[in-house]
């Protein structure tokens, strides 16, 4: 109680510690009740592990093992957590301008398989077929967000709808493309592979040593360039603070002067771009060629992903590289205990329910830490002066 | 138009669109659209945007077929599908509603999650991947109605399906009453139009919620039964496909009322069963008739919108016209 006191009476004697308390406050905050969801997900996890009749304790082990507990495993991750900083900035971009774009999923494929069809249909020098390649991608998935983009703007038909429906028309259109006009052999659904002049390098083919048995590629350099320039945008420019705005008030962004329609088109075809270029990056570093439905999920993960990291762009990139991780971790749990791989998804969804809700937190302290009456009054008191 | 012409035409319309088959078709493809319309429909009522439904059906599909798997009875199916849906609903409910996380957001996060669950689940209770079917599972077996099975085209058309199909008929009927017949549907409709008005004349607003959202994950669940049991009885992995949604838009189109959710849900089978109709024939790879269902729900939400708006400038020029005459 005497340290309270005390506290409180610095608090109002100075108005710069009651601030930095406070925001500390909040960061501590913040950060106990995402660690209490992973905590509270993993507990979770382990009643299902152990109803199944495996000791929690092991699997997480072996999960860990499996991201980080070698080279191998760690350039693992690396290749799975590329394409998810894609999907996630894309992601993260949408719901910050107000938009939920739940199709990235749709965006990432079309972006891949437009990308795909330049890298082998075209033999150009490698200066200009690389850039020429992940350009197309880029424009394919703003392509893809174009339709709902428009439908959500000129009729007001929520996005969620129609982005959902584009994700299964692009599935199938992409099943027609990869059996009938692009298909290269009688065997499989698949397209010719992609030019050499057109590939992202993968580690292992730098340096034998570097990345052995894995397929992670300098894709996620360009990822992490993308959240570079992400970053700054949101932080620094004109475009980043509307974008950011519209999100946040449309009266109020209107009232500022903001082009609404441009702000909010601009936000959501940036987001497809990036989604599709995620997807051409995936295709160009591991792929080499569209195999048909080559890799679904990467952008509901991203959606995940992004909702984990608070809907910020280093969050977003953090819980990106984790669920990539811990994928890679999944991957090889499955081998090594047989435990299925969408355990990972499972604990992630179950973070993100704790984690959305900032009011079962505030529940729980209520009833296990609830304050003494007197604190509550001289909070009150200190408001009134 | 010649006779002949005509006569072809009316036998392509006999033989491609309206014949038994067709319409059986047409009522068996609604069921599912029309029960994920009623999900969307009773929260949307209640004032809530509820987009978790497609998940809410995978996890019905999921109950259902692990019931009548375990307990070898169809209606141990059923009861724990609609308990799944309750208790989904509920848990929605209250991390949305009470512990006030973003319902969208909530929404998006329990759709991946079900994916990803019922995937895990298979793989675990039942150790398979991609899709269970077993022959201890018991489906629904198609019901035939004493009189009306006689009749002659009516017959075949309405009589002999699941007993989802007819619940569902029955729910769309009882959910009209009690939305316009019944206290508890006037509080409901209250809640959703003027939450602060409703919660001034004393409803409670939140139990209110709670409950549509908990009755929209019973409607989902049967959704989700009849996918499972109602033809083959199998779980495949994702075979919500979309249905959430599309009852979302359903939901759209009948304007919140529940015959109109029953209406487009009917004509939105009968799209899909002219799509299968047409696969029959190899005229355009399966690809694109796949695509059918999604690319009619953008076509019809687009048509519809369109409409409406158009309507509302006529009415706003008529109401200026009126306003103009006033002054002269």
């Amino acid at each position: 109680m005497s340290n309270t006191d005390k506290s409180s009476t610095q608090a109002s004697q100075s108005g710069v510690l009651a601030t930095l308390q406070r925001s500390l406050r909040g960061i501590l905050q913040g950060s106990v009740s995402i660690l209490l969801s992973i905590l509270a997900a993993m507990v979770v996890g382990s009643i299902i592990m152990a109803w199944h009749g495996q000791n929690p304790l092991e699997i997480y082990g072996l999960l860990f093992k499996g991201a980080f507990g070698s080279q191998r495993s760690i350039f693992i991750s690396i290749q799975r957590a590329t394409p998810l900083v894609f999907t996630a900035i894309a992601s993260t971009l949408a719901f910050r301008t107000g938009v939920f774009n739940v199709g990235v999923e749709g965006q990432f494929f079309i972006g891949a398989i437009c990308g795909t069809f330049v890298g082998y249909a075209f033999k150009l020098p490698l200066i200009i077929h690389l850039p020429l390649t992940l350009l197309v991608g880029f424009l394919g998935g703003a392509l893809w967000a174009y339709f709902p983009t428009i439908m959500r703007q000129r009729l007001g038909i929520s996005e969620i709808i129609t982005t959902i429906m584009t994700n299964y028309i692009a599935t199938f259109l992409i099943s027609y493309l990869t059996n009938y006009p692009m298909r290269d052999t009688l065997t499989t659904p698949e397209t010719p592979p992609v030019h050499e002049s057109a590939r992202l390098v993968q580690f292992v083919e730098l340096n034998e040593n570097l990345g052995k048995g894995s397929q992670a590629h300098v894709g996620i350099f360009i990822a992490l360039a993308v959240v570079a320039a992400m970053y700054f945008i949101f932080k620094y420019t004109k475009l980043g603070y509307e974008w950011r705005m519209v999100g946040i008030s449309f009266p109020f962004s209107e009232f500022g002067g903001m082009d609404l329609d441009r702000t909010f088109i601009s936000g959501m075809l940036v987001s497809g771009g990036i989604a599709g270029l995620g997807g051409i990056v995936e295709i160009l570093g591991v792929w080499r060629e569209y195999k048909n439905l080559f890799a679904i999920g990467f952008g509901f993960r991203g959606n995940l992903a992004a909702l984990l990291g608070g809907q910020t762009i280093l969050g977003s990139t953090v819980a990106a590289l984790f669920y990539g991780s811990m994928e890679a971790g999944a991957l090889g749990l499955e081998w090594a205990a047989g435990v299925p791989r969408q355990l990972i998804d499972v604990i992630v969804g179950l973070i993100i329910f704790f984690m959305a809700a900032p009011g079962m937190w505030a529940f729980v302290r209520r009833i296990r830490w609830a304050r003494p009456s007197e604190e509550v009054r001289r909070t009150t008191k200190e408001l009134e002066v | 138009m010649d006779a002949d012409t005509v006569a072809q035409l009316l036998d392509i319309l006999q033989r491609y669109v309206f014949n038994v088959a067709n319409l059986q078709g047409m009522l068996r493809l609604a069921t599912p659209v029309a029960l994920a319309g009623l999900c969307a429909l009773i929260t949307s009522r209640a004032g809530i945007l509820n987009i978790a439904g497609e998940g809410m059906i995978l996890f019905g599909a999921w109950f259902a077929v692990a019931g009548s798997y375990f307990f070898e009875s169809a209606l141990a199916g059923v009861l724990a599908a609609m308990l799944s849906g309750a208790v989904i609903g509920g848990l929605f409910a209250l991390f949305s509603l009470r512990f006030r996380a973003h319902i969208i957001i909530m929404g998006i996060a329990i759709n991946i999650f079900a994916v990803a669950a019922t995937i895990f689940m298979t793989r675990v209770v039942f150790g398979q991947a991609g899709a269970f079917a077993d022959p201890r599972i018991v489906g629904l077996h198609p019901i035939d109605i004493p009189i009306i099975k006689d009749i002659p085209f009516l017959g075949p058309v309405l009589s002999g399906h699941s007993i989802i199909i007819y619940l569902t008929w029955i729910l769309v009927a009882l959910t009209t009453v009690f939305l316009y017949r019944t206290p508890w549907g006037l509080h409901l409709r209250a809640v959703g139009e003027n939450p602060h008005a409703a919660e001034a004349l004393g409803i409670n607003v939140e139990r209110i919620r709670f409950g549509a959202v908990m009755a929209s994950g019973v409607f989902a669940s049967l959704a989700g039964v009849y996918l499972a049991l109602g033809h083959l009885q199998m779980f495949t992995d994702q075979m919500s496909a979309g249905r959430g949604f599309i009852g979302m838009a359903v939901n759209t189109f009948g304007g919140g009322e529940p015959i109109g959710v029953f209406l487009s849900s009917l004509l939105f089978g009968f799209v899909d069963t002219i799509g299968w109709r047409l696969q029959g024939e190899r005229l355009i790879p399966v690809y694109f008739i796949s695509m059918l269902p999604y690319v009619a729900t953008l076509l019809a939400l687009t048509a519809f919108t369109l409409h409406r708006e158009r309507a509302r400038k006529a009415a706003l020029a008529n109401s200026n016209n009126g306003e103009e005459q006033q002054e002269d």
